[in-house]
C-alpha cells in the first residue's frame, strides 16, 4: 500500500516540526518539513499530501499577535488550495501556534466561510505557561466527531507551552460549536470534571481547549499532542501499552482515517 | 588613507597620555598593553589607524584573552600551618585544564579549544555544551542583556566544530533581593524586582522563539548582587563526530550570515572589564532578535549537512574583529569592510568591523560552493553575503572602498598581549562549630516552613512554568516533578532523551548545576568543592553515572587587581583541579566574569564570588532514570551518607544568624558513594532519590513528600552523624554527600548490599497519611506537620 | 504620511497586561491609580492612502473578534499630541525594534507595495489621581528603559 504523506508547513519561528514529523512517522506515515516560501512558488504541491500540519512555534516571532503574520500569508499566497484541502475531507491539525493560525485566518470552525470568527488571546495569567494539564474528550453516544480523537480515553493529559490559548468566540458562533459538537478538549480537573487556573491554563470560554470543523477533519487544539507519544515524556510516566503516550493516537487516528 | 578613518598619534605619547587614551576611547588597554602596541607600531614606523587600535583592544580584551586567568600569578597564603607561596604562569592551565589533560578521557571529543566543550553521545554523535555569563549587560537593560546571553550562547553551540543542534538551554542567575527598598537601590540603577523580571522574561522570549526548552538552572538572592546580578546561560547540542571539527584553508571565501551589522554593543567585550558606575557606556547594550537566529539556525544546519562550509564560528564578543580574526588566525585574512550589510548608514569602518550587533555567524566556504550556500540561505530568507578571503600571509588587512585601513601580523594581534603579573593572597579565617542548637518541637515545625519558604529554597515555579521546558518533546526528566499534574517539587537535574535527532536511541543527556556563593562568603575552596560535588550529586539522583560525568566552570568574581580577590579566586581553581582529579571528572569548557563591581558615591561594592558548574553526562538507558517525588505509601526510606555538624553557610545560619562550619568534601568517599548510588539506581531498587542541599534533610524530605503528595514518618535518631548533634543540627545541616532514598521493601536486601560499607540508614517509611512526621525519643521531640502546609510554604510568592 | 495606528480592546475584553499592569504599579509604591488600558501603537511612515492603512489595522494589526483600531495622522511627528493622563513609549532611534521588521514584512504580504517604515510603541491611558510625578515614576519604574527607549507623559 502507497505510504500515506503528510506536510509539516514551517517558516521562520517554526519549532515544533521535528518531534511532529517523529510523531506521524511512528504511526506509519512519512512526514516532510517543508518552507512555507517553497509552497508559494509551488501552489499546487500541498494538494499532494494527504494530511496537512501546522505546527507549533512563534511564527514570525509571533510579533504583531501570534500566528498573525503565517495565517494572513498563507491566506493570501495559499488560500484557496488550504480550503480546498479542508472541504476535501483530509486531515488538517493545527497545533498551539498551528491552531492560532487556522482560527486566524478562517479554517477553524468553518472552512467553508473561511473567515475568522474566533481567536485565541493572552492568558488571564499575563504570562507563558508551560505545564501539563488534563483534558476531557467531548464524546457523543460514546464517540468523538473528530476524527482525530476515535478511542482517546475521557480524560488525558497533554502539556501546554503558550501566552496567547484563551479560545474566545462570539455568542452565537460558541453556541453553534458547541450545538454542533465541534469542541473536541476541554480542560477540566483529574476526574473530568469543571476547572480553574493553573489547570485551566488560559481562562477559555468554556474551557475549550480544542475545537473541528462539522465534518471533523480540521482539528486545532493549543495542548501538545507530539510531545506525548511515549510514556516517558508524561511526568509520572504514564501511559498505553507500557510504552506509549496517548498523543501518538491522535496521530495513528488520522492515519487510520485514511486507511 | 581614508576620511573615515583616522590615524590615532601614539608613537610620540607619554605613560600618561597612553593611559588617558586607552580610558578616553573605552580600550580598557593596561598602560603595559598600550607600551607594547606603541612599540609594536614604532617598529612599523608609523602610528594605528582607529580600525587597528580598536582590533587590538577587542582581541586583547579580558573577555576574549582571559588575561587574568591566563596571566602569571604570585600567590601567597597564611594558614595555621605556616606561609605558602606558589606562583603560576597560568592558572588556568596549572589548575582546571591540566586536570583534563592528565585524566585524559577517551570520550572527550574537543575540549577548551572550541566554542563549547564536546564529549561522546554515541558512536556517531557527540554533544556539546557552553555556559556564558551576560552581566554587565543585564543589569543595565536586563531584558535585552539576558536575551541576548541566551542567543549567544546559543551561537556557541551552533560555532563549534561545524555546528552543533541545540536541545537544551539552562540558566542560572544571581540576583539582589526582591524585597529591597526602592530607597536604598543606588540612583541610575534597576530595582532587583525589576532586574529579575526583565532577566527572566528576556531569557523566556529568546529561549522560547529558538524552540529550546530551557530546562535546568538555579536562582540564588543576595543583597551582593544589587548592583550587579549574575546571568549565566547555557546550551547543550549534539553534533555528528564528523562534523566536530573545523579547518580554514587558504583561499577559502569569508562569508557572513544572518544579523546586520549596527551599533549595537560597540565596545561590549572591552566593557565587560569594567567597572559598572552611573555613566557606564550606553551603546554597549545590544538587542537581539531570536527568529533571525532561528533562520540561520535551520539553515546553516542544512547547509553543514551538505559540507557546503569548512569551518563556522559566531559574532560574539569583539564582533567581526573577533570571529573572523579567530578563523584566520592560522592562515591571514582579507575582509573588504563595505561589503558588510548594515542596518543604517553611517557607520565607520572600526565601528563596523568591532559592533557586537546579534545573530551573525561567519563561516569559511571553498569558492566551489559559492553559489550552492548563498542559495541554501536566500531560500529562507537568511541574509548572507561575502566580505573577503583568507589568505597565506599571517596577516589582517581590512580595506574600505579599496582603500587599506588596517593591516597587522595575527601573530602581533593574538600572541602579542604582554602577560601581567599579579599578585594573590589568601589568610585563613577560622570556622568554629557552634554552640549545640536546641528548639522546641513547635519551634521547629515553624522553622521547617521558614527554610522552605526562604527565597533560595522556595519553588521557581513561577519562572520556569514561563520557559516552554517541553519544546522537541525530548525533555523527560522535567525541572519540575511529580505524581500528579498539580503537585511537584524540584529537580534535581533534567534529561534529554533526543529520539527526534537520534532514531531509536536509548541513550539520553543529563543536565545538572552547583552553585551556593553563601559558602563563598566564607571559604571559596569549600564553595568550589561543593558546588561540584552538588552538580555530581545531582546528576546521580536521576540515575547518571559519575564516571560519564564531564563539568563546566563559570567564575564571577570581583577586581582581580585587588590581591585578596584573585586570592580568593586562585584558592577556587586549586580546588576544582582537586576536585576533578579526585573524581576523575573533566573539565570540558569554561568562562570567567572579573570586575564585577559597582562603584557609587565613591564607594566600591564587589560581589560575593561566585563559581557555577555545570554538569554533564550521557546515561546509557533513558529507562532506567529516576524522579524525586515519593512513589507509594509503605516504601522504605533511607538517608544514605554522613550527616556532619556543617551549618556554616547554610539557609538555616542564615535565617537564625548562626555561624558555624561550612561543608566539607571528602572526595575519596563521595567519588566512591556516588557510584554505588548509581549502581543501586540503575539496577532499578530505587523509587525515587533527592539529594540534601540548601535547607539541609528537612527541606529535601519535605519535597519528596509533597511532590508525591505522600506523608512520611521519620525516625531523626537513626541518622547516622559524626559527633553527637542535636535534632536541629541534624535537620538543617547542609553537609555534602547525602541522598534521601524511597525503597520498596522487596529491594531492601539488593539495595542494602549495594550499599554495603558506606554510611546508610533507613530512618522512615513513606505514608498514606499526608503528614510529615519527625520524631526523636533521645530529644523528646516529635514534629507533625501537614504536607499541604510545606508545600504552601515552599509555593511562596516569588516575584509575581 | 505618517499613520498612527493604536489598538485595543473591545468593550467586553480585557487585555491583561493593563490588569497585572495596576499589581505592578502599587508595587512600586504609586497610590491611587485606578485602571489602566494598555494598547500598542504601529507608526508608519509611508505613502499609502489612508484606505490601506485602514485595511493594514483591520488585516494585520488588529484581531477581528477582540480589538478594534484607532488611526490619527500626520504630516510630521512635531504635530503630535499626547492623550491627557497617558503615557507613551518607544525605542529611541538606532535600537533594533524586531517587531517592526516583521510588520514591513507583512504589510507586503498584503499586497501594499509601497515603501513603509514602521516603528512600534506603546500607549498606557490611566484612571484615578495621576498627576506628573506619578507618571514618571511608572514610566521609570516600569514601562521605559530610558537607556534604549524615550517615554512620553501627559
Amino acid at each position: 500500500m502507497k505510504k500515506i504523506k503528510a506536510i509539516i508547513i514551517r517558516t521562520a519561528g517554526t519549532n515544533c516540526d521535528y518531534e511532529l514529523k517523529s510523531a506521524f512517522e511512528m504511526c506509519g506515515a512519512e512526514a516532510e518539513r517543508i518552507h512555507i516560501n517553497e509552497l508559494i512558488a509551488n501552489k499546487n504541491k500541498i494538494l499532494s499530501y494527504d494530511i496537512l500540519a501546522v505546527p507549533g512555534g512563534f511564527s514570525y516571532g509571533d510579533d504583531i499577535a501570534s500566528g498573525k503574520i503565517l495565517s494572513n500569508e498563507i491566506k493570501n499566497k495559499l488560500g484557496d488550495n488550504v480550503k480546498k484541502f479542508a472541504l476535501s475531507g483530509k486531515p488538517i491539525i493545527g497545533i498551539c501556534n498551528g491552531f492560532q493560525i487556522l482560527a486566524k485566518m478562517g479554517l477553524l470552525p468553518k472552512p467553508e466561510k473561511f473567515e475568522q470568527i474566533s481567536t485565541l488571546s493572552y492568558n488571564d495569567s499575563n504570562k507563558f505557561e508551560c505545564r501539563w494539564v488534563y483534558l476531557k474528550t467531548e464524546k457523543k453516544q460514546g464517540d468523538t466527531k473528530c476524527i482525530w480523537t476515535k478511542e482517546i480515553p475521557d480524560v488525558i493529559s497533554l502539556p501546554v507551552a503558550h501566552g496567547e490559548g484563551k479560545f474566545i468566540a462570539d455568542e452565537k458562533v460558541l453556541k453553534e460549536i458547541e450545538e454542533k459538537s465541534q469542541v473536541v478538549f476541554r480542560y477540566c480537573d483529574k476526574d473530568g470534571s469543571k476547572t480553574q487556573y493553573p489547570e485551566d491554563p488560559n481562562g477559555s470560554m468554556n474551557a475549550i481547549a480544542g475545537i473541528c470543523n462539522d465534518k471533523g477533519n480540521v482539528f486545532g487544539l493549543m495542548p501538545h499532542p507530539e510531545r506525548y507519544v511515549y510514556a516517558l515524556q508524561h511526568p509520572a510516566r504514564e501511559g498505553y501499552d507500557g510504552v506509549y503516550g496517548w498523543g501518538k493516537q491522535i496521530f495513528q487516528n488520522a492515519i487510520d482515517f485514511l486507511k | 588613507m581614508n576620511s573615515n578613518v583616522n590615524i590615532v598619534e601614539i608613537n610620540s605619547l607619554n605613560d600618561n597620555q597612553l593611559i588617558e587614551l586607552s580610558k578616553k576611547n573605552t580600550l580598557s588597554l593596561s598602560l603595559v598593553e598600550m607600551k607594547e602596541v606603541q612599540k609594536y607600531f614604532k617598529a612599523a614606523k608609523r602610528n594605528p589607524t582607529d580600525v587597528e587600535l580598536e582590533t587590538v583592544a577587542q582581541t586583547w580584551s579580558e573577555h576574549c584573552k582571559h588575561k587574568t586567568l591566563t596571566g602569571n600569578i604570585e600567590y601567597a597564603e597564611e594558614t595555621s600551618k605556616g606561609k605558602k607561596v606558589k606562583k603560576y604562569s597560568n592558572l588556568l592551565k596549572e589548575t582546571i585544564f591540566k586536570a583534563t589533560v592528565e585524566l585524559n578521557k577517551k570520550w572527550c571529543i574537543s575540549v577548551f579549544k572550541d566554542n563549547a566543550g564536546v564529549i561522546d553521545f554515541d558512536s556517531k554523535n557527540g554533544v556539546a555544551f557552553k555556559v556564558e555569563t551576560h552581566n554587565h549587560p543585564s543589569a543595565l537593560e536586563p531584558y535585552g542583556g539576558s536575551a541576548t546571553g541566551i542567543g549567544g550562547v546559543i551561537r556557541d553551540i551552533l560555532g563549534v566544530g561545524l555546528g552543533a543542534k541545540p536541545l537544551a538551554n539552562t540558566d542560572v542567575f544571581c540576583f539582589g533581593l526582591p524585597d529591597t527598598k526602592y530607597s536604598e537601590v543606588p540612583e541610575g540603577m534597576h530595582h532587583p524586582k525589576r532586574i529579575a523580571k526583565g532577566v527572566v522574561s528576556g531569557v523566556r522570549d529568546y529561549g522560547n522563539r529558538m524552540g529550546i526548552p530551557t530546562v535546568n538552572g538555579a536562582v540564588f538572592f543576595d543583597k551582593g548582587y544589587m548592583a550587579n546580578p549574575l546571568v549565566y546561560c547555557g546550551t547543550m547540542g549534539i553534533i555528528p563526530k564528523n562534523k566536530a571539527f573545523k579547518e580554514v584553508k587558504s583561499g577559502d571565501l569569508v562569508l557572513v550570515v544572518g544579523g546586520r551589522t549596527g551599533r549595537d554593543g560597540i565596545h561590549g567585550a572591552t566593557f565587560s572589564s569594567v567597572e559598572l558606575d552611573k555613566e557606564s557606556d550606553v551603546s554597549a547594550v545590544q538587542i537581539g532578535n531570536p527568529i533571525v537566529e532561528k533562520k540561520v539556525l535551520d539553515t546553516m544546519l542544512k547547509a553543514r549537512d551538505l559540507n557546503l562550509y569548512r569551518a563556522v564560528t559566531d559574532c560574539g564578543a569583539g564582533g567581526l574583529s573577533s570571529a573572523v580574526g579567530e578563523l584566520g588566525e592560522k592562515t591571514g585574512v582579507e575582509v573588504q569592510l563595505e561589503k558588510v550589510p548594515l542596518k543604517y548608514k553611517g557607520l565607520k569602518p572600526w565601528e563596523i568591523w568591532i559592533s557586537e550587533a546579534q545573530e551573525r555567524m561567519v563561516f569559511a566556504v571553498q569558492p566551489k560552493n559559492k553559489h550552492k550556500i548563498l542559495k541554501l540561505f536566500k531560500q529562507e530568507n537568511v541574509e548572507a553575503t561575502f566580505i573577503g578571503k583568507f589568505t597565506n600571509d599571517n596577516k589582517l588587512t581590512l580595506t574600505y572602498n579599496g582603500k587599506k585601513v588596517a593591516d597587522m601580523s595575527m601573530e602581533f594581534l593574538h600572541d602579542g598581549v604582554p602577560k601581567p603579573t599579579r599578585p594573590a593572597v589568601w589568610k585563613e579565617t577560622k570556622q568554629l562549630k557552634q554552640k549545640p542548637v536546641k528548639a522546641s518541637a513547635k519551634v521547629l515545625a515553624d522553622d521547617m516552613k521558614k527554610v522552605l519558604s526562604d527565597i533560595n529554597v522556595c519553588s521557581r515555579d513561577w519562572i520556569i512554568r514561563q520557559y516552554d521546558h517541553e519544546v522537541q518533546g525530548q525533555t523527560v526528566v522535567k525541572p519540575l516533578l511529580g505524581n500528579s499534574i498539580h503537585n511537584f517539587g524540584p529537580s534535581d537535574a533534567a534529561v534529554i532523551w533526543p529520539y527526534t535527532v537520534v532514531k531509536n536511541t536509548k541513550k539520553a543527556v543529563v543536565l545538572s548545576n552547583g552553585l551556593n556563593p553563601e559558602y563563598g562568603k566564607i571559604d571559596t575552596y569549600k564553595m568550589t568543592t561543593s558546588a561540584i560535588e552538588e552538580s555530581v550529586r545531582n546528576a546521580v539522583c536521576v540515575g547518571a553515572n559519575p564516571e560519564m560525568l564531564s563539568v563546566l566552570d563559570n567564575f564571577c568574581w570581583g577586581n582581580p587587581n585587588k590581591p585578596e580577590i584573585l586570592g580568593s579566586l586562585v584558592r577556587a581553581a586549586q580546588a576544582c583541579y582537586d576536585m576533578s582529579k579526585g573524581f576523575e571528572i573533566p573539565f570540558i569548557s569554561g568562562k570567567d566574569s572579573l570586575y564585577n563591581e559597582y562603584t557609587i558615591d565613591g564607594r566600591t561594592y564587589s560581589i560575593p564570588p561566585a563559581l557555577l558548574i555545570s554538569a554533564m553526562g550521557v546515561i546509557e538507558d533513558v529507562d532506567k532514570t529516576i524522579t524525586m517525588n515519593f512513589k507509594s505509601a509503605g516504601n522504605y526510606i533511607y538517608l544514605v551518607g554522613l550527616t556532619k555538624n556543617e551549618l556554616g553557610g547554610s539557609v538555616y545560619a542564615k535565617i537564625k544568624g548562626l555561624k558555624g562550619i561550612v561543608p566539607d568534601v571528602d572526595i575519596k568517599v563521595s567519588r566512591k558513594l556516588m557510584k554505588a548510588m548509581y549502581d543501586a539506581i540503575s539496577s532499578g531498587f530505587v523509587e525515587a532519590c533527592h539529594d540534601c542541599s540548601e535547607g539541609g534533610f528537612a527541606a529535601a524530605v519535605s519535597e519528596m513528600a509533597f511532590a508525591g503528595e505522600l506523608g512520611a514518618k521519620i525516625n531523626a535518631d537513626l541518622i547516622k552523624t559524626d559527633f553527637q548533634m542535636t535534632l536541629t543540627e541534624k535537620l538543617f545541616s547542609e553537609s555534602n554527600t547525602r541522598f534521601i532514598v524511597e525503597i520498596m521493601p522487596e529491594n531492601k536486601e539488593k539495595f542494602e548490599k549495594t550499599l554495603k560499607g558506606f554510611v546508610f540508614a533507613q530512618i522512615g517509611t513513606t505514608e498514606s497519611e499526608q503528614s510529615l512526621v519527625i520524631e526523636s525519643k533521645k530529644s523528646k521531640i516529635s514534629i507533625k506537620t501537614k504536607i499541604k502546609d510545606l508545600q504552601k510554604s515552599w509555593q511562596r510568592q516569588l516575584l509575581g | 504620511m505618517i499613520f498612527e495606528i493604536a489598538i485595543k480592546m473591545k468593550k467586553g475584553f480585557s487585555n491583561p497586561h493593563s490588569t497585572h499592569l495596576i499589581s505592578d504599579i502599587k508595587g512600586i509604591g504609586v497610590k491611587g491609580i485606578k485602571s489602566s488600558e494598555y494598547m500598542p501603537v504601529y507608526r508608519i511612515d509611508s505613502d499609502i492612502t489612508k484606505k490601506q492603512a485602514e485595511i493594514i489595522a483591520s488585516e494585520l494589526l488588529s484581531d477581528k473578534i477582540t480589538e478594534e483600531f484607532s488611526i490619527v495622522s500626520y504630516n510630521s511627528l512635531s504635530d503630535k499630541k499626547i492623550e491627557k493622563n497617558s503615557i507613551e513609549v518607544w525605542f529611541k532611534s538606532g535600537v533594533t525594534d524586531t517587531v517592526s521588521e516583521s510588520v514591513v514584512k507583512a504589510i507586503k504580504d498584503l499586497g501594499i507595495e509601497n515603501e513603509v517604515k514602521v516603528k512600534t510603541g506603546h500607549k498606557y491611558i490611566f484612571k484615578g489621581e495621576t498627576d506628573d510625578k506619578k507618571l514618571t515614576k511608572i514610566a521609570t519604574g516600569l514601562l521605559a528603559n530610558t537607556l534604549i527607549q524615550e517615554y512620553k507623559i501627559k
